[in-house]
């Protein structure tokens, strides 16, 4: 005996054939391909630049996206991880002399332990109260940290930072002559390096989001009393999640310690990072991931061009104090964006246009259905 | 892990009846410093300690009311403290032109002093009219996007104070009447530290006999407690609102003065700190419990220093240590009601 | 004395995104008891609050008097005549019997006075308690609160959902008698469950059921109907 198939499934069917022809994959393999291709075409290291911290900054942003935007959870202790992994990244190199590779390994896996013991902690102190203390305690706990990276000279080397050498092919020495319209050198294989992981970690989140984990997630977002009824242990469930997406956070440090070669408290520590990370997840849309992508790429590519073309725009009105001043403090519109931004585009670039594909669908489902009627 | 149960008691351990018992051991706790100090040096410590918990006060005071009357978490009242500063900083320069400040009688300084606070707090509470009814009402209700958008407003405020005043740290004059100390019996106990110790006294004093003698201190009670019965008695809740919000951060500007005036310098930055201690002071204390955040500030404000003085890298964690432990022992504060 | 004094036309309402009232048509007339019973979820404290303006109207008319309420903002409503007695939570804990009085009060005349000590007759019990924390009160007392508070301004309609809540039967045969002596000086809208009080009080009842309005009658002769009784308030 055969069922009818539903519209909803008829629709799924249909798209599970075409997903490796559809428009959006077609675009994710052709940003994949532009990254990968990018540093030996464009011979241009601010191009370079821009994009490695793109790839960076999309797994924090998109693991932040997990904690906020698939389980709810107002972590402001997010930039924290990341510093945690670019400190002990910084720290192992420097203290170890003249590194070795497993140098790197040993660094990601304090980077990796420090972000599940201190999510762990955080989860289990913080999650059980209501958000708003979450937020507070983890607003509390990431300054602490920045403070902390300040004054404890004795560990961090205080305000000054540290900057130190990477081993093996990254070392600042190393060429293997010349490919296309680049060399080959530490910076390219480290670029490749954060290439190869974005894509996995960034695939990961994906992948976790999509699990049957991912879905308990999103009913806990969106009603968790009814999670609660249905018997799940919420608080399980949402410090997996948590401490998955701190971690990655951690990861991320780990990478851009090791484009930057040199970390500072108030680069890697400081809140600016926070609100940097918030402001990209809120412009591409909580709860998409790949909307991580597009409000990092917009917040990364302003903070490099924008300062410039303020300064330009300002050269056309007679000098004076005020207008310079203007000019200087591009924070001021970022901050002014991230208002307009939280008012009138809550669901970001990708959560708006998802919502009205949604809403496509669901009109063409609903003339289905009455056309069938008839 | 969280019950749903409707009770009127805090979650967690409570001291009905053993007043006395938690009265003594406050009192140990406190006198526990002079272990490993003098007796002069720990009176200095506590005077600098209460007045920097004064000032402390003042800023938690309105976060502690503006979250428990309108449930929103006003990241932006650290910018507040910071523009009251810079407020400040200004009108003693013209105040200084006046001749009032280097070299004023008491009665000039004093003048001083309340008319700087007077403008900080007006200047503060039109800054936070302004805020609260063109950017946080859009976002009334949703707990997420009013903590983001204050700190987008956060933000803006303080790039227009580096707009404004520059982005260099500036000395702050102290007006010649509160500097220098009195010197009682080989205790020297800084003047300014007894203003804002007096002070605050005072802020406190009027908080509580407006919130429990007049008609509007019993309707904000009221809607800390339950909105809808304001609203369906009669009362405009959105107004109210306006005016807790305003007169919060109006507060949060006289402790920037306050501030100012204390550590002699002002820079952009300086609101960060303050809201640091601020919301550690909220937490610890209760949401919209303004004796709580009393309670609090002076406790932080007292540990810090005597902690600072004997180690001084863990004061800071000594305050976080506190602060989780009361998280854990009582999760909505020593005074806050649960919701 | 019979004039219509609120009207309800094709009503529709929102908590949230639920879709609650679908079209709740009803006239209260002035003076007496107007009762809206129905099985628990049916709409009644929603119309309740639909009426003072806690619930999103999505349409419909809500007319008081001659003027049309839906969608203005309940402060509003409260100062056009509307008291409002809510279901849970209808006194402050935290605030003094006194100072809940104090809150209700939105003109403090001789007439409010005057109306207090009416109060006072009402429920002595209050008078006892003047200073004393509303959340100490024994429950009886805390519904005295909550209805006595609302009777201290002059207000021409009362709405009052589900008073008997949690009170002992002796309780609500006084509070019983309590609404009786009310509704000779002001119209009340209950929602009660407890059929008995609403015989009792009631003089026209409205049944609700998935939103509507399914039957409207005499309070009496719905008490005689045991049909309807058993098929929409499961009694009998």
């Amino acid at each position: 005996m055969t069922q009818e198939l539903s519209p909803v499934h008829l629709d799924y069917m249909q798209e599970q054939r075409t997903r490796f022809v559809s428009p959006t994959f077609l675009l994710q393999i052709a940003l994949a391909a532009s990254l990968l291709a990018g540093p030996l075409l464009v011979p241009s290291f601010q191009v370079m630049d821009v994009m490695a911290k793109i790839m960076i900054f999309t797994v924090v942003a998109a693991s932040y996206d997990l904690i906020l935007g698939y389980t709810g959870s107002l972590s402001l202790a997010h930039g924290m991880f990341f510093g945690m992994g670019a400190y002990a990244l910084g720290l192992v190199c420097y203290h170890s002399g003249s590194p070795h590779w497993y140098h790197l390994i040993l660094a990601a896996g304090i980077a990796i332990f420090l972000g599940i013991v201190f999510s762990l902690l955080i989860s289990l102190f913080s999650l059980r109260v209501k958000a708003i203390f979450f937020a507070m305690v983890t607003l509390a706990i990431a300054e602490y940290a920045h403070i902390l990276g300040i004054q404890w000279s004795e560990l961090t080397l205080g305000e000054d930072g540290i900057s130190f050498e990477l081993p093996w092919i990254f070392h600042s020495d190393w060429s293997a002559g010349r490919f296309l319209l680049s060399e080959i050198d530490d910076r390219l294989m480290i670029y490749y390096l954060i290439f190869l992981s974005s894509l996995l970690l960034f695939m990961g989140l994906v992948r976790f989001v999509r699990s049957p984990l991912g879905r308990v997630l999103k009913s806990i977002r969106s009603n968790e009393n009814r999670a609660v009824a249905l018997g799940f242990k919420t608080f399980q469930y949402k410090t997996v999640a948590v401490v998955f997406g701190s971690t990655l956070s951690s990861i991320a440090g780990v990478l851009f310690a090791m484009w930057l070669r040199y970390v500072n408290p108030d680069s890697v520590l400081g809140l600016g990072l926070m609100v940097n990370v918030l402001l990209m997840v809120l412009i591409g849309g909580l709860g998409t991931l790949y909307g991580g992508i597009i409000g990092v790429a917009f917040i990364i590519v302003s903070e490099n061009w924008l300062p410039g073309a303020l300064k330009a725009a300002a050269g056309i009105f007679p000098p004076s104090e005020i207008i310079t001043r203007l000019a200087d403090r591009w924070h001021l519109y970022f901050g002014v964006l991230f208002i307009l931004v939280i008012i009138f585009f809550p669901r970001g670039v990708v959560g708006t246009f998802r919502q009205v594909i949604a809403r496509r669908k669901a009109e063409v489902l609903r003339k289905r259905r009455t056309e069938v009627r008839y | 892990m969280s019950k749903g149960v409707l009770t009127l008691k805090p979650k967690g351990i409570t001291a009905d009846g053993k007043g006395w018992l938690v009265g003594i051991a406050i009192g140990f706790v406190w006198l526990s410093p002079l272990f490993w100090m003098d007796a002069t040096t720990f009176i200095v410590l506590t005077a600098a300690g209460l007045a920097m918990g004064m000032i402390f006060f003042m800023v938690a005071s309105g976060l502690t009311l503006i979250f428990g009357l309108m449930d929103v978490l006003n990241m932006a009242h650290g910018a507040f403290f910071a523009w009251g500063a810079y407020v400040g900083f200004s009108l003693l320069g013209m105040f200084e032109w006046l001749g009032w400040v280097e070299t004023g009688t008491f009665l000039q300084c004093m003048t001083t002093v309340l008319v700087i606070l007077a403008v900080a707090f007006l200047v503060g509470a039109l800054i936070g009219a302004i805020l609260e009814r063109i950017i946080i009402r859009q976002v009334y209700g949703d707990h997420l996007r009013q903590i983001l958008i204050t700190m987008g407003a956060s933000f803006v405020m303080v790039e227009l104070i580096k707009i404004f005043w520059g982005l260099n740290d500036e000395v702050v004059a102290v007006p010649l009447a509160f500097r220098g100390s009195f010197d009682i019996m080989d205790v020297v106990v800084n003047r300014f530290r007894i203003l804002a110790i007096v002070l605050g006294i005072i802020v406190f004093g009027v908080i509580q006999m407006v919130l429990k003698r007049t008609k509007l201190g019993i309707i904000v009670r009221a809607g800390v407690e339950n909105r809808e019965i304001v609203e369906t008695t009669g009362y405009n809740i959105n107004r109210i609102f306006t005016g807790v919000f305003c007169a919060g951060v109006g507060l949060a500007a006289m402790a920037g003065v306050m501030m100012a005036m204390f550590k002699q310098e002002v820079h952009p930055a300086m609101g960060d700190d303050s809201f640091f201690f601020a919301l550690m002071v909220v937490i610890i204390g209760g949401m919209g419990s303004v004796g709580g955040s009393f309670l609090g500030s002076l406790m932080l404000g007292l540990a810090f220093n005597y902690v600072a003085f004997l180690l001084p890298k863990a004061a800071l964690g000594v305050n976080i240590l506190v602060m989780a432990a009361t998280l854990l022992i009582r999760p909505t504060g020593l005074f806050g009601h649960e919701e | 004395m019979n004039e219509i004094i609120l009207t309800l036309k094709d009503v529709h309402a929102h908590i949230g995104q639920h879709h609650i009232l679908q079209g709740i048509s009803l006239q209260v007339k002035s003076g007496g008891v107007t009762v809206l019973l129905g099985r628990n979820g049916a709409g009644k404290s929603t119309t309740l609050r639909a009426i003072m303006g806690l619930a999103t109207v999505a349409s419909g008319r809500i007319c008081l008097g001659d003027d049309a309420i839906a969608g203005y903002k309940p402060y509003h409503i409260a100062r056009m005549g509307v008291g409002f007695v809510a279901e849970d939570r209808a006194i402050l804990y935290k605030l003094t019997v006194a100072e809940n009085f104090r809150l209700s009060m939105l003109m403090e005349t001789d007439a409010t006075w005057q109306r207090m000590e009416t109060i006072f007759l009402l429920f002595p019990d209050l008078k006892r308690f003047w200073n004393v924390k509303a959340g100490l009160l024994s429950g009886g007392q805390k519904q005295m609160l909550a209805i006595g508070r609302v009777l201290v301004n002059d207000h021409r309609i009362l709405l009052i959902d589900e008073p008997s809540k949690g009170l002992a039967p002796i309780l609500v045969t006084q509070l019983g008698e309590s609404l009786i002596r009310i509704r000779e000086k002001t119209t009340i809208v209950l929602v009660e469950q407890n059929f008995r009080l609403a015989r009792q009080v009631g003089s026209d009842c409205f049944i609700l059921d998935d939103g509507r309005v399914v039957h409207e009658d005499r309070m009496a002769s719905l008490a005689q109907d045991r049909g309807r009784m058993k098929k929409y308030l499961g009694i009998g």
